[in-house]
C-alpha cells in the first residue's frame, strides 16, 4: 500500500475485507486484498481493465468464493454465504453487462427487485398495493414511468441503464454496488444519474462504484481505491490518489488499458 | 468365473461406451453445443456398416469406408445446416438442444421404420467367442475393441497435441477469440471438431454391430450413455470421459452379477445421479454451480 | 361420430393440461424436462392402483396422485437443480430411462409390462363418470382449473421470481432469489399438476400401461410446448390441439401403414422441433406475441 489517510470522524465499517485473495489455475485475480467501506460513504474503485474490480464484486456478492481472507459485513463473516442470502443482508449490486430482466417490462423488474420471499405471499410489512406504489415512485425518480409497461429489451440504452438503477432502489439495501453503472451515458442523462446518486446517498445508501470515468470519480468520491493486477495499491482521499503521478502512469498508461 | 467374464465383457463394452463419450465431449467442449444427435451419428454409422456388409456384402473395407463418409456427412451437415443458423439468429442453449434432440428423433424413428424394430447383429468370424478358460468366453472382438479403443485415443491425443488443427481446436474450447487471434476460423474449427468428433464413433458402432447387436433404439441408449460419462468424467476432459465410459460399461455388466438384467441401463444413471449430487465436476473437470 | 369426437376432445384436454404444466417450468423458469412422462404415469399409476384397491374417489386419487408425484420431483430436483441447466436435462433423461424400467419390472405395483386393467370409473360424491360427454366435461373443467392456477401463479410474486431466474440467474440470485427453491417449487408444481392429467387418463381408459409413458411420451409433450410457443398461455394449448390431432390426421393418410404411425409421428415431431428452432424458435405463439 503506498498511502493511507483517515476521516477526521470515522462512520461504522459496514464492510470489512482482509487479505483476499482469489486465484483461477495458478492466475491470481484478486490478491492480498484489504479495505473496509464504511457506512454512508461513497467509495469508488479505480484501476485499469483487468484489475480485478470485477471478481471483487463478484466475491462480496458471494457468486465466487474466495481462495483466501476474510469478508465481514456488520462483523459476520459471509465467506460461503450464498449470493442471494448476501443480498438479503443488505447488499445489492448491478452488474456491467446489466443483465436485466429481458423479457418482463419495466415495472416487473422493479417490482421483481423488491419482492424477496421465494413463496407465493410476501411475508413483509409492506402489502402488495403500498409495493407498487412505491414501485411507481422509483420509476418516476428514474423517469421511466411512461415506459412502465415497454418490455426490458427493448428500452433505449441510457434508459436500459436507469432501469438498472431503479431495480437496485427497489431492494432495500444498506449498501450497493455499483459496475460500472454510468458508462456510455450522454452527458445530460449522467447528469441526472449522478443527481440521483447523490440523493440516495443523503438517505444513508452506503455506496461502492467501479468507474472509468474520472469525472464521475472527482465529483462524488469520498475515498478512492486503486487496484491494479488484482493488488491494492492505494486507498485514500481523491485529492491524493489522483495527484500521485505514479498511480496515474499505471491508470494511463505505460501498461495498456 | 462368471465374475472375471463380466468384468471383461465390461471392459470390452466400455472401451466402447468411452470412444463414443469421447467424441461426445470433444464436440460439446470444442463448440459448447449440446450435440444430442451425436447418438443418431452412432446408429447411422452402425445400420450403414450393417447394410453395406451383412446384406450388401461389400467387404468390410468398403463398409467402413462408407460408414465412415456418412457420419462425416452428417456431423458437418448438421452443424452448417442447422446448428450455426441457430446460433446466429438466437442461439440459447436449450434451442440448439431442441434442435439436436428433434434430429435424433427424426433419425430413430427413420432407422426404426427402414429396418424395422428388431435386433440385429453382425455376425463374422471375430465374434465368435472362444473358451479361454473353463467358465470364461472371449472372442476376438473383445482384444480388438479394446485395442483400438485404446489406440484410437492415443492418436486422438496425439492429434490435439501435435498438429495444427488439434491445437485450435484445444484452443476453441478455451475461446473463440484465441481462435481468431490466431488467423483462424472459429467456424471451420468447429466443422472440424464435429467431423472428428463423429468419426470416433466409427470403431465404436462397428464393432458394437459385432457384438452386443444393434437395435433402432441403439442411437438414444448411446446418448444417455455418452452424456452420462461425460459429466462424471468431467465436463472438457477426454481423459475422464474416455474412463467415465469405460467405467459405466464395467458396472453396467457387474450389475448382472446382482441384479436382473433389465435393470442395467438404470445403473447408469443411478452412477450419473450419484456424481450431479455428490461430485458434478466429475472425474477430472473443473467445479460447475450455477 | 359423436363419441369419436368427444374421445379426441378428452384426449385434447388430458394433453393441455401435460402441455400447459411442462410450459410452467420450460417457459418460465427456463428448465428443460425430458421426465414429464414419468409424473405423468406416476399420476396414472397411483389412480389406477387406488381405484382397483381402495376408493374409486376422484377427488382422492387426485390427492394422493398430486402428493406422490410433487415428492418424486423434489427427489429429483433438489439435486439435480443445484448444477447447471444442461445436466439437468441430463438427469431428467436419466429419470425417464430409469422410470420405464421401474414401470415395466415392477409388477406387483405397475402390473409390469402389461399394465393395470378393469379400472373403474371415478366417482364425484357416488356419481360415476362414464358417459363419455360426462368424462369430456370432467376433462375440461380439471383443464380450466390448471390454466387458471398457473396463469394465476405465473403472475404473481412467484411467478415473477421464475421469470427473473429465466432472463438472468445470476441477477435474480443478487437480487435474494432463492433459485434452487424456487425452481424445486416449480418443479413441484408442474409434476402434481401434471399428475392429474394421469389420474384422468387411467380412469377414462380403464387401462394404462407402460408404453405411455416412455421417452416418446415426453418427446410428445416437449413438441406440443415448443410447437404453440414456450412461454405464453396459448402456445401449450395450440401446440396440445395440433399435435393431438396428427395421429388422427395421419390415419387418413392412405400410404401410411397403421404400424408406422407412431414413427410417423415422432419424425414429425422432431421435424417440427428442428425447423422451428431454426425459423421460429418461439414456436407459433411466439413469447413476444402472448403476454410472457
Amino acid at each position: 500500500m503506498l498511502q493511507t489517510s483517515s476521516l477526521p470522524t470515522t462512520p461504522a465499517t459496514l464492510l470489512e475485507i482482509t487479505g483476499l485473495t482469489k486465484s483461477f489455475d495458478g492466475v491470481k485475480a484478486v490478491e492480498d486484498v484489504s479495505l473496509q467501506l464504511r457506512e454512508g460513504i461513497i467509495t469508488t474503485l479505480v484501476g485499469p481493465n483487468g484489475a480485478g474490480k470485477t471478481t471483487l464484486f463478484n466475491l462480496i456478492t458471494g457468486h465466487l468464493r474466495p481462495s483466501s481472507g476474510e469478508i465481514r459485513w456488520q462483523g459476520t463473516s459471509i465467506v460461503g454465504c450464498a449470493p442471494w442470502k448476501i443480498a438479503r443482508l443488505g447488499v445489492a449490486r448491478t452488474f456491467q453487462d446489466l443483465r436485466l430482466f429481458s423479457h418482463m417490462t419495466v415495472f416487473e423488474n422493479v417490482l421483481t427487485a423488491m419482492e424477496k420471499s421465494a413463496w407465493f405471499w410476501q411475508s413483509e410489512r409492506a402489502t402488495g398495493a403500498q409495493r407498487r406504489e412505491r414501485a411507481r415512485q422509483i420509476l418516476d425518480a428514474t423517469g421511466l414511468l411512461h415506459k412502465a409497461d415497454v418490455r426490458a429489451n427493448d428500452l433505449a440504452y441510457a434508459e436500459r441503464k436507469f432501469l438498472s438503477l431503479a431495480r437496485i432502489m427497489a431492494t432495500d439495501a444498506r449498501m450497493w454496488l455499483l459496475d460500472e453503472p454510468a458508462s456510455g451515458l450522454d452527458p445530460r442523462s449522467y447528469e441526472l444519474f449522478v443527481a440521483l446518486l447523490r440523493s440516495e446517498v443523503r438517505r444513508g445508501i452506503t455506496i461502492c462504484i467501479i468507474e472509468h470515468n474520472l469525472e464521475i470519480v472527482v465529483s462524488i468520491s469520498d475515498r478512492i481505491s486503486f487496484l491494479d493486477q488484482g493488488r491494492l495499491l492505494a486507498d485514500g482521499e481523491p485529492e491524493e490518489i489522483l495527484s500521485n503521478p505514479h498511480l496515474s502512469s499505471i491508470y494511463f498508461g505505460e501498461r495498456n488499458s | 468365473m462368471l465374475l472375471v467374464q463380466l468384468i471383461i465383457n465390461g471392459v470390452q463394452v466400455g472401451a466402447l461406451y468411452g470412444l463414443t463419450a469421447v467424441g461426445f465431449s470433444l464436440i460439446f467442449g470444442a463448440t459448447k453445443i449440446f450435440h444430442f444427435a451425436h447418438g443418431a451419428s452412432f446408429a447411422i454409422s452402425a445400420y450403414v456398416f450393417y447394410y453395406l456388409y451383412a446384406v450388401l456384402n461389400l467387404g468390410w473395407p468398403i463398409s467402413i469406408l462408407a460408414c465412415s463418409i456418412a457420419v462425416v456427412l452428417f456431423g458437418v451437415t448438421l452443424d452448417r445446416y442447422v446448428y450455426v443458423p441457430i446460433q446466429r439468429s438466437n442461439g440459447s442453449f436449450f434451442t440448439v438442444f431442441v434442435a439436436s434432440f428433434g434430429v435424433a428423433v427424426v433419425i430413430q424413428n427413420l432407422i426404426g421404420t427402414v429396418f424395422g424394430r428388431g435386433f440385429i447383429s453382425v455376425s463374422s468370424a471375430l465374434s465368435k467367442s472362444v473358451e479361454v478358460a473353463p467358465g470364461l468366453y472371449v472372442a476376438p472382438t473383445a482384444g480388438i475393441a479394446i485395442v483400438i479403443a485404446a489406440a484410437c485415443f492415443v492418436a486422438l491425443q496425439l492429434f490435439l497435441g501435435r498438429t495444427n488443427i488439434g491445437i485450435a481446436l484445444r484452443a476453441l474450447s478455451e475461446s473463440p477469440a484465441l481462435v481468431r487471434t490466431f488467423g483462424l476460423n472459429p467456424k471451420a474449427i468447429s466443422t472440424c471438431a464435429f467431423a472428428l468428433g463423429s468419426l470416433l464413433v466409427v470403431p465404436a458402432a462397428v464393432l458394437t454391430s459385432m457384438t452386443s447387436g444393434l437395435n433402432a433404439a441403439i442411437g438414444g441408449r448411446v446418448m444417455l450413455i455418452s452424456i452420462a460419462a461425460t459429466i462424471v468424467g468431467g465436463v472438457g476432459s477426454l481423459r475422464g470421459a474416455a474412463c467415465a465410459g469405460l467405467l459405466l460399461g464395467v458396472a453396467e455388466n457387474l450389475a448382472v452379477w446382482r441384479f436382473d438384467p433389465q435393470w442395467s441401463e438404470a445403473v447408469t444413471f443411478i452412477i450419473l445421479f450419484t456424481f450431479i449430487v455428490l461430485r458434478p465436476s466429475g472425474f477430472f473437470g473443473r467445479v460447475v454451480t450455477s | 361420430m359423436l363419441a369419436y369426437v368427444a374421445n379426441l376432445a378428452t384426449l385434447i384436454c388430458i394433453n393441455a393440461i401435460l402441455a400447459v404444466t411442462l410450459n410452467f417450468i420450460m417457459g418460465y423458469a427456463g428448465i428443460f424436462s425430458l421426465a414429464h412422462a414419468v409424473f405423468f404415469g406416476v399420476g396414472a399409476y397411483v389412480a389406477a392402483l387406488m381405484a382397483l384397491q381402495w376408493t374409486d374417489s376422484l377427488l382422492l386419487q387426485l390427492a394422493f396422485a398430486m402428493t406422490v408425484s410433487g415428492l418424486l420431483s423434489a427427489a429429483l430436483a433438489l439435486p439435480a437443480l443445484r448444477v447447471r441447466g444442461d445436466y439437468f436435462v441430463a438427469a431428467s433423461l436419466g429419470f425417464q430411462v430409469l422410470a420405464v424400467t421401474v414401470f415395466s419390472e415392477w409388477k406387483s405395483v405397475t402390473g409390469g409390462i402389461g399394465g393395470l386393467v378393469g379400472i373403474p370409473p371415478a366417482t364425484i360424491a357416488g356419481h360415476a363418470f362414464v358417459n363419455p360427454m360426462e368424462f369430456l366435461g370432467l376433462a375440461a373443467v380439471a383443464l380450466a382449473l390448471v390454466v387458471l392456477l398457473t396463469r394465476t401463479l405465473v403472475r404473481s410474486s412467484f411467478g415473477r421470481s421464475l421469470k427473473a431466474i429465466r432472463d438472468s440467474e445470476s441477477a435474480a440470485l443478487a437480487f435474494g432469489k432463492n433459485v434452487a427453491l424456487i425452481k424445486t417449487l416449480s418443479v413441484f408444481y408442474s409434476s402434481a399438476m401434471c399428475a392429474t392429467a394421469g389420474v384422468l387418463y387411467a380412469d377414462y381408459l380403464s387401462f394404462i400401461n407402460v408404453e405411455s409413458f416412455t421417452i416418446d411420451a415426453s418427446t410428445l409433450f416437449m413438441a406440443m410446448v415448443i410447437v404453440g410457443g414456450i412461454g405464453t398461455v396459448w402456445g401449450p394449448l395450440v401446440g396440445a390441439v395440433l399435435l393431438t390431432l396428427l395421429p388422427a390426421v395421419l390415419t387418413y393418410l392412405p400410404f401410411l401403414p397403421q404400424t408406422e404411425i407412431g414413427s410417423v409421428q415422432q419424425m414429425v415431431y422432431g421435424l417440427a422441433m428442428v425447423l422451428l428452432m431454426i425459423f421460429k424458435p418461439d414456436g407459433l405463439m411466439g413469447i413476444k406475441q402472448g403476454e410472457a
